[in-house]
């Protein structure tokens, strides 16, 4: 964050402040900000803190990681063959439309409460702007390209590696960036419906049994989590955007 | 769509003769069934109906408060710079994270399903129609000043125009978010609708009937998506299009 940006943190700045007179550390539903850090250690709560941020991020990159292997090798299929693409629109349209909040219940049914159920669901969530995002970077090459390695001999493999996927290693990346959100925030979403682990399960705890500050700190913690990793995926993107550039020159 | 048949008829094929037994994994003819009567009865419709209902109020709401606020700022160099920074860091808590303090603030209630609903939707609006505004050439405004239109001439006549394909983006991102919120507000508060249709049926080890609302939440995704897009079709001119289609 830069020097510039920091006057812009002044609303945020008075609003806490004025939480913070106004509000009362017993408030049921409002309880004040100075409340909230205490909050995460009360009645021995402290040591699940550490443990549950982990968890999340485990579950997250786990999840992203699978959603991008997958998402970049279907996307390549699907763009290097119109004929698979065709076959399988329909059915990528409504997964992709599938709310991930209604797969939850049918992952724990099939697959119970437990560390693969929460990665799968994140894959399927976060795996649809990889996917689609490496689809379109193929179909969009210029023809030429692909012209100039078959007129090489390049083999099959080789033109996906050397070739293929170094140009659209942009699409790629930018779909990892749109779906770096979605994934946290599902791991989030499943921790949270299911009460399996992770900061979502823990803010569910808190809620449940009526502990507002907790709520609020563990608001906080996520928000944090999410802050960190945006940022790093922006910053990969942009160390491979800029290397692109580096290669025209 | 016959890929979605063969799947279907593999899939029943699979479960009728036990080839892969999967517990609670109901066949296709059973997830019909089930359908079936959960259409006769009304109960699906119903819920249907308010899922639908509270997605839609609660996305009107955020559109105009995101837009609003999103001209504003984009407008405004002064706003931009003395809030900003406040809504991106605010943006990047998972508003997932918030349904625990709607639910300890609201209760188990449609008002905290309609908050959700519209406080996950306004995010996108708000800043696609920021971007949309202060990515629109200076020129563009420097004919509005030059034709002498009144303040709120130009930002009918060329703000907002300038702005309606990012404007758009965000209102069809805001529309998916909106759906989910509600879903999930309707899985764990708000006791109505097809997120609870879904918990009722998981909790009832009714497996066939909680595929039947899986199924219907995407056509309702599906639907929604295509509804946006034809609307935009009208709305667009073509070469503004194919920013929509990413």
């Amino acid at each position: 964050m830069s020097t510039r940006s920091l006057p812009g943190l002044l609303p945020l700045i008075a609003l806490l402040g004025l939480w913070q007179l106004l509000g009362s550390p017993d408030s049921p539903f409002f309880p004040a900000p100075s409340s909230w850090w205490p909050a995460l250690f009360t009645r021995g709560q402290g040591a699940k803190i550490v443990p549950a941020v982990l968890d999340t991020i485990r579950t997250f990159g786990l999840g992203l990681f699978i959603a991008t292997i997958l998402g970049v090798t279907l996307g390549i299929l699907i763009g290097v063959s119109r004929q698979v693409g065709r076959a399988v629109g329909p059915t990528f349209e409504f997964a992709r439309a599938l709310p991930p909040a209604a797969i939850v219940p049918v992952a724990t049914l099939l697959l119970g409460f437990d560390e693969p159920m929460k990665v799968v669901v994140v894959v399927l969530a976060a795996l649809w702007p990889i996917l689609l995002n490496t689809s379109s970077g193929v179909q969009e090459l210029p023809p030429t390209l692909l012209d100039t390695a078959r007129s090489l001999r390049l083999s099959r493999t080789r033109t996906v590696f050397r070739v293929l996927l170094p140009s659209v290693m942009p699409a790629i990346v930018l779909g990892i960036r749109v779906a770096t959100p979605i994934a946290l925030v599902i791991t989030l979403l499943v921790e949270y419906l299911t009460a399996v682990n992770g900061v979502g399960a823990l803010v569910g705890e808190a809620q449940r049994t009526f502990q507002p500050a907790r709520v609020y700190a563990l608001i906080v913690i996520a928000g944090l989590i999410s802050l960190i990793v945006n940022s790093l995926v922006r910053s990969v993107e942009d160390g491979v955007s800029r290397r692109r550039v580096g290669d025209r020159l | 769509m016959s890929v979605l048949v063969a799947l279907a008829v593999l899939w029943e094929v699979l479960v009728r003769f036990k080839i892969a037994e999967v517990q609670f994994l109901p066949a296709p003819s059973e997830i019909a069934a089930a359908a079936q009567d959960e259409i006769l009865s009304g109960e699906i419709l119903g819920r249907l109906v308010h899922t639908v209902g509270v997605t839609a109020l609660g996305w009107g709401i955020a559109s105009v408060i995101g837009m609003g606020l999103g001209l504003l700022l984009g407008l405004s160099p002064l706003a931009y710079r003395y809030s900003m920074t406040s809504f991106e860091v605010t943006r990047a808590i998972p508003p997932i994270t918030f349904v625990p303090a709607a639910l300890l603030i609201f209760g188990f209630s449609l008002k905290m399903e309609l908050v959700l609903v519209i406080y996950g939707g306004v995010w996108p609006v708000l800043i696609n129609t920021i971007g949309g505004v202060r990515s629109i050439p200076p020129e563009l405004r420097d004919v509005g000043r030059m034709l002498r239109l009144s303040r709120l001439e130009t930002i009918r006549k060329v703000v907002l125009p300038a702005a309606l394909p990012s404007v758009l983006v965000g209102l069809r991102l805001a529309l998916s978010l909106c759906l989910v919120l509600a879903i999930v507000a309707e899985m764990v508060g708000n006791p109505a609708g097809l997120g609870n249709g879904l918990i009722s049926a998981r909790q009832a080890l009714q497996p066939a009937l909680m595929f039947v609302y899986v199924i219907v939440a995407g056509l309702l995704g599906v639907a929604l998506n295509s509804t946006l897009r034809t609307a935009a079709k009208l709305l667009l001119p073509s070469n503004a299009l194919k920013e929509l289609a990413s």
